[in-house]
């Protein structure tokens, strides 16, 4: 079990590491990146990631026992970017292992879809240096990521 | 000789993220609250008061409580207190 909550780039290695382990048959590792997204002041170039830290990381832990609990996979991982993320980066990284690989992708996409409604975690795009869009309420629109 | 002056109130402290932010202007404010607390609702009408443009926010937010859910927006806040405004999330 692995959550993390880090302003460094997050290694698609070290998830799969993560995940690894004797009889783990089954594993699913969901990557949402940066996308340039086009935008009035230009192509998106970075999201900038805020999250209220301390309940962040404990409802990515909730997250994480409720997927193990739920589709019984061994191994999980949740993790998610803060700060400056660039175009083409990843911002999050969801992954569970199994024996078989029907919970390992049925407990992967609960992270992901959970993670985006439970988690308090907020973007703001940037489309060029210096400059900051205004900033869209809902959290389905301007989304360039995931 | 010297006065006695009296300690200064504690202040409830208001986190705002994302949108809340933008309304307000800052990341967090320090409101003053009466010793014995008031409901977080009334508090969030007199920091509307002074700042319009968050009522629209509050409509769609969850409000937390020194880390944790405030399921009732009527409980006592009260000084020291640390409540938190959360816009719909946008992680992933």
């Amino acid at each position: 079990m692995s959550t993390r909550l880090s302003a460094r780039p997050l290694s698609i290695a070290a998830a799969h590491r993560a995940l690894d382990g004797p009889g783990l048959g089954g594993v699913v590792v969901f990557v949402g990146r940066v996308r340039p997204d086009p935008t009035p002041a230009g192509p998106v170039v970075a999201l900038v990631y805020e999250a209220h830290a301390a309940p962040a990381r404990r409802a990515l832990a909730e997250l994480e026992r409720e997927a193990r609990r739920r589709f019984g996979v061994e191994r999980t991982v949740a993790w998610h970017r803060v700060g400056r993320v660039a175009v083409g980066e990843a911002a999050v990284v969801v992954g569970a292992a199994a024996a078989h690989r029907r919970p390992a992708f049925q407990a992967a996409r609960f992270l992901i879809d959970e993670l985006k409604r439970r988690v308090p975690v907020w973007k703001e795009r940037r489309a060029r240096p210096g400059r900051r869009p205004r900033q869209r309420p809902s959290p389905r629109r301007g989304r360039s990521a995931g | 000789m010297s006065r006695r002056v009296p300690p200064a109130a504690v202040p409830l402290r208001l986190l705002l993220f994302a949108t809340a932010r933008t309304a307000v202007g800052v990341p967090r404010l320090d409101w003053p609250v009466p010793a014995e607390g008031r409901s977080a609702d009334l508090l969030l009408a007199d920091v509307v008061r002074q700042y319009p443009a968050l009522r629209r926010i509050l409509r769609g937010s969850r409000l937390f409580l020194n880390g944790e859910p405030l399921a009732d927006p009527a409980a006592r806040v009260g000084p020291g207190d640390e409540l938190a405004v959360h816009p719909p999330y946008g992680g992933g």
